[in-house]
């Protein structure tokens, strides 16, 4: 019983890390861009199929075809915002929703086209993915869900410290604070929003690239992973990304306690303790605002 | 004071702002030579504010010629005006108020022109902001607000300072000392327009004056040798 109740809760644990790396680009674009980026998902699942076709067509390692995917959804997001979405900035909140709408139905349309609409996984990163470590005798983890969360966390701490002390950092917190004010003293915000853009591309491409070791993804999955997402950023609280994680991991909880009782509870559960906790705590786990 | 002859720092020509169809500034003249203070006084409305931030290319749509140091910077992005050596210290101090005061004062480093003032030197000056260098911009007091928005600008190295209402909401101590501190940082050889409601702090501290009115320079010369009652006339128009 108690080893049941620990392995659930472990198991939520670990899911919750790949949900808070779903989550951590799109609450670092709320929270210190304060946009709402509908495509969040798609463009995680469009990264998914570039490291598919990298590791199937190439034969590479997925960690490495990772490194090489790096800079381009840096450059990515650098372009993005610099060519499309910043042409919405100072606008309402409408636009910036609208044109994000837009580009994730062209990306699942777009993928559609291209891989068809099968479901796949990536491979490619050796025993990995099946390897697990015995805590007690019935306790197991999975190595790669470990990793996950890991990752996650070292996500987290490194976008934490890029914010907190560095001059990057200083620069996206000053435009957050006061977009008019930066431009005034000759902090361009546009430049600014662009390399905010471009970090999260980063955090993008870390995500699926665990998603896509983690769990099956097609080309509409994209609006599910922005779903869960979502849940994570607003339960942890909007502009706190460990409270993004904290959230993320509230979620993971919540599904695999949910599909200990019937598989078919998993995402109604989650939904609705994301729904009690929302009624309960509307402003988050750990607001900053 | 004899301001002897030299080329313009600052020289505005024929300036005129607009917000769609209004015109908020409108064929406005200006030097400011190196060195000098020249204050722009003027009501309410009067296109002060919007002239300052037209010199650092913000706000409306510009005709005219700007120049500094002989470029034309009318075209300019604001971060290159700011690099070539003039900062703005905005109306309301505008500081980043989640940024400690330290971060705040970085950022005026961030944007100039990489030389001048170090942070250790601004506390120099505000010795009452080093034991809170680390506390958010947004629990300061409004005095102390005003001292690390000047701090920031000192920080860009600036060859040319425009302050937008420092004195706005301050107690006339702190008034008296930021202003002690503007002719400090003027004798630095730092130019410096002041754009001021207290007509008699702006007349006093200044070399050269301008009033405007609704966007015109109705008036412009040397403060002591001008009368009272004519510059109150084209202060509020007759």
């Amino acid at each position: 019983m108690i080893d049941t109740i620990a392995n659930v809760l472990l198991q939520g644990i670990l899911l919750g890390g790949l949900y808070a790396l779903f989550a951590l680009g799109l609450s670092f674009s709320m929270g210190v861009m304060r946009f709402v980026n509908i495509a969040h998902g798609d463009f995680i699942v469009l990264v998914s199929f570039l490291l598919l076709v990298l590791t199937t067509a190439l034969g590479l390692n997925v960690f490495v075809a990772l490194i090489l995917v790096l800079p381009v959804t840096f450059a990515g997001g650098f372009l993005l915002q610099r060519f499309l979405l910043q042409r919405a900035a100072g606008s309402d909140v409408l636009l910036p929703l609208l044109i994000t709408f837009g580009l994730s139905i062209i990306i699942q349309n777009g993928l559609l086209q291209t891989f068809g609409a099968d479901s796949h996984v990536l491979a490619g990163a050796g025993t990995l993915q099946t390897a697990s470590i015995a805590l007690t005798s019935g306790i197991y983890i999975g190595v790669l869900p470990l990793l996950t969360l890991l990752t996650a966390v070292a996500l987290v701490l490194g976008l934490d410290r890029l914010l907190n002390y560095t001059r990057l950092g200083s620069h996206i917190r000053a435009v957050a604070d006061d977009v008019a004010a930066a431009d005034l003293i000759g902090l361009s915000s546009g430049r600014v929003y662009a390399l905010a853009m471009g970090i999260v591309g980063v955090t993008v491409a870390i995500a699926a690239c665990f998603m896509g070791l983690n769990m099956n993804f097609d080309p509409t999955s994209g609006p599910d992973r922005l779903l869960i997402a979502f849940e994570a950023v607003v339960l942890g609280g909007l502009g706190s990304l460990w409270g993004t994680l904290a959230g993320g991991i509230v979620l993971g909880i919540a599904q695999t306690v949910g599909a200990h009782f019937d598989t078919a509870w998993q995402l109604i559960i989650g939904h609705v303790v994301f729904l009690v906790l929302f009624l309960l705590r509307p402003q988050g786990l750990f607001p900053k605002y | 004071m004899v301001i002897t002859p030299s080329a313009p720092l600052l020289a505005v020509e024929k300036l005129s702002v607009f917000y769609d169809q209004f015109r908020a500034v409108d064929s406005v003249d200006l030097t400011v030579t190196p060195g000098e203070i020249v204050s722009i006084i003027g009501a309410n409305g009067a296109g002060k504010s919007s002239f300052l931030k037209a010199i650092v290319g913000q706000g409306g749509r510009v005709a005219g010629s700007i120049r500094f140091d002989g470029q034309d910077i009318a075209a300019w992005p604001t971060s290159r005006i700011v690099g070539a050596g003039i900062a703005l210290v905005p109306e309301g101090r505008r500081l980043f108020p989640t940024l400690t005061v330290e971060e705040n004062l970085r950022l005026g480093w961030d944007v100039g022109r990489r030389g001048g003032m170090t942070a250790e030197e601004v506390f120099d000056l505000f010795p009452m902001l080093r034991e809170k260098r680390r506390v958010p911009a947004g629990q300061l007091s409004g005095g102390q607000q005003q001292m690390v928005a000047l701090g920031r600008a000192l920080l860009s190295d600036p060859r040319l300072m425009l302050c937008d209402e420092i004195s706005l909401g301050l107690a006339p101590a702190i008034v008296n000392d930021l202003y002690a501190l503007l002719e400090k940082i003027n004798r630095r050889g730092i130019g410096i327009v002041l754009v001021e409601q207290d007509i008699s702090r702006a007349l006093n501290v200044a070399h050269r004056f301008y009033c405007f009115l609704e966007g015109r320079v109705s008036l412009a010369g040397v403060p002591r040798a001008t009368g009272r009652e004519t510059v109150m006339k084209h202060y509020f128009g007759s």
